[in-house]
């Protein structure tokens, strides 16, 4: 039986590792988001609604900030669980160190999500709060969308770890940055509406987790989610999470307990 | 010294696909003592050592720790023991102290209790003044020292040594040998692996030889020199040893041609070197000592053990 008390000693010992290094997550998790709402949603905005008033009623500030409420959850569940879950498993070895104890592989990969969730909501909380500021809400459901990136952070966490913690050398870390992420960054509806897209390719979109995150955090924060996509929205991403995380407990499992 | 047996094993087997780790050994370690596995790399040692940590589902034969069974009970076996890996797998990211909190967590323990362990364990392993200090900071020994310090967080009835002290310097070394002495002292049964013939003597009551995955001998240091090898050993060297060893017949009771040397094992070290001499032989040099186990090692295996 998982103890949640063992799950938490793993989240008690993230949270001591990240007192130190807390800075170098600044730029990911918080100062990003700024630039990207900044440059694209009020700069790049002004030139797009002068010429382009027709997103649904929303100006281009309020299409995007949601989106990259979901873009920053995916970023931070991605520094959270590529080269720290390398580390455990190889450099340093700290996964053996925990489970040479009491505390089994899904306690520790449930102790390891959890804080990924904790980061992800965080981050996710002090951009919101910035953009509402800034003005890019309209509706008081706003307040929801971080729980709605919280999702869309869990289901990316899960399922990098797992991806992480298959791979048998760390080659291919960099790749997935710039040919899996970046890509998913800039087409999943998150600068555009994928109607923009030619026909053939939107189903493509529509597979990808990070519409599904953008979507849901936007039908959230506008107000407008209606049941039926919202119900699929969280359902495709809770589903991610719940493989994602049976995988990483399987590769984990294979690794240290071989 | 009790004859409660911690760890019993029987047939004990670790096959990874084709290749045969643990091949079907028997031992058993008794409440208090201190046990060593001795032998080479890849002998074995080290995936023994992790299925008695339970860690490492045995694929054959049967092990009881604790009296209870790895592949089932493993969080119960896990809560009871400490555990010192071949690699320090200390957190870089964390201090000193915060290394032991952290881990103390692991066991469920109360914060007041780790804080109040940390701060003895800290004076036991020579620590205290580096309790704030970044681990990525300190020495190999002093690493090694913090991660048996982090070992003992949870008071285990059982610790878990895997090379404890290969890589490190012979000062460090012998710091290290003296904390592990005191624990013993106190009662801790300890469990190391070595392939350093004078660590196994130094700390085990006993000790299993192990080679390419099989138990090759048990007994005490001293019982294991008796029966095994010469009480002892004249090592020569030479520049050209060719024919060396023929001329060398009837001295002693055993001669070993090595690459580097030629071992001759004899009850009286002094008479076999004369005898050497007195053959016309001039070897490069010439030592007289007392067997030890690594000469046991070599009469079994016909190999050394540090190649």
């Amino acid at each position: 039986m998982a103890s949640l008390r063992r799950v938490l000693a793993v989240v008690v010992w993230q949270a001591a590792s990240y007192r130190h290094v807390w800075r170098g997550s600044v730029t990911v998790s918080f100062l990003n988001p700024v630039f990207f709402l900044l440059s694209i949603g009020v700069l790049l905005g002004r030139l797009v609604d002068s010429r382009h008033p027709h997103l649904g009623g929303l100006s281009y500030l309020q299409f995007v900030a949601p989106a990259l409420l979901a873009t920053t959850a995916m970023q931070t569940a991605a520094s959270m669980s590529t080269f720290s879950v390398r580390a455990g498993l190889k450099w340093l070895r700290t996964f053996h160190a925990v489970t040479a104890t009491p505390v089994s592989v899904p306690e520790l990969v449930g102790g390891l999500l959890a804080w990924a969730g904790v980061r992800v909501l965080f981050s996710a909380a002090v951009f919101a709060a910035i953009a509402a500021v800034g003005g890019a809400f309209t509706s008081g459901f706003a307040a929801l969308a971080p729980l709605a990136a919280l999702l869309c952070g869990l289901a990316f966490a899960a399922a990098i770890t797992a991806f992480s913690s298959s791979l048998d050398n760390d080659q291919w870390l960099a790749p997935f940055f710039r040919f899996v992420l970046v890509p998913l960054f800039l087409f999943s509806g998150t600068f555009f509406p994928l109607s923009r897209l030619p026909e053939w390719i939107r189903p493509v979109a529509w597979a990808t987790p990070l519409w599904h995150g953008v979507t849901l955090c936007r039908d959230v924060a506008t107000g407008r989610a209606a049941l039926l996509p919202t119900a699929g929205h969280v359902a495709y991403l809770a589903g991610l999470a719940i493989v994602g995380t049976a995988l990483a407990v399987r590769a984990c499992e294979r690794r240290l307990l071989s | 010294m009790s004859d409660e047996l911690l760890i019993e094993a029987h047939g004990l087997t670790k096959r990874y696909g084709e290749f045969v780790a643990v091949d079907g050994i028997d031992f058993g370690v008794r409440q208090g003592e201190t046990f060593g596995f001795l032998g080479p790399n890849g002998a074995g040692k080290s995936s023994t050592m992790r299925m008695i940590g339970a860690v490492s589902p045995p694929s054959g034969g049967t092990l009881r720790v604790f009296g209870r069974d790895p592949a089932r009970d493993g969080t119960a076996i896990r809560a009871r023991l400490g555990v010192v890996p071949q690699d320090d797998n200390l957190d870089l990211e964390l201090d000193v102290a915060e290394n032991l909190f952290v881990y103390g967590r692991f066991f469920g323990l109360p914060r007041d209790v780790i804080r109040r362990r940390a701060d003895e364990l800290l004076e036991f392993v020579q620590l205290a003044e580096r309790r704030d200090a970044k681990v990525d900071s300190l020495s190999g020994g002093m690493k090694r020292r913090l991660t048996i310090a982090r070992a003992l967080v949870n008071e285990p009835d059982l610790m878990l040594l895997d090379e404890p002290t290969t890589g490190l310097d012979p000062q460090a070394r012998h710091a290290l040998w003296d904390r592990l002495y005191r624990l013993k002292q106190r009662g801790v049964t300890l469990v190391l692996t070595t392939h350093y013939m004078d660590e196994a003597e130094q700390l085990c009551d006993r000790l299993v030889i192990m080679d390419r995955a099989r138990i090759v001998a048990e007994g005490s240091p001293r019982e294991l020199i008796e029966r095994f090898v010469e009480p002892e050993v004249v090592e020569l060297r030479f520049t050209s040893p060719d024919g060396a060893a023929s001329r060398l017949d009837g001295i002693g009771k055993r001669v070993e041609v090595l690459p580097d040397r030629i071992v001759i094992g004899a009850d009286d070290g002094d008479a076999a070197l004369d005898a050497v001499h007195a053959r016309g032989l001039h070897p490069d040099s010439s030592l007289v000592r007392r067997s030890t186990l690594e000469d046991v090692f070599l009469t079994l295996t016909g190999r050394s053990l540090v190649d």
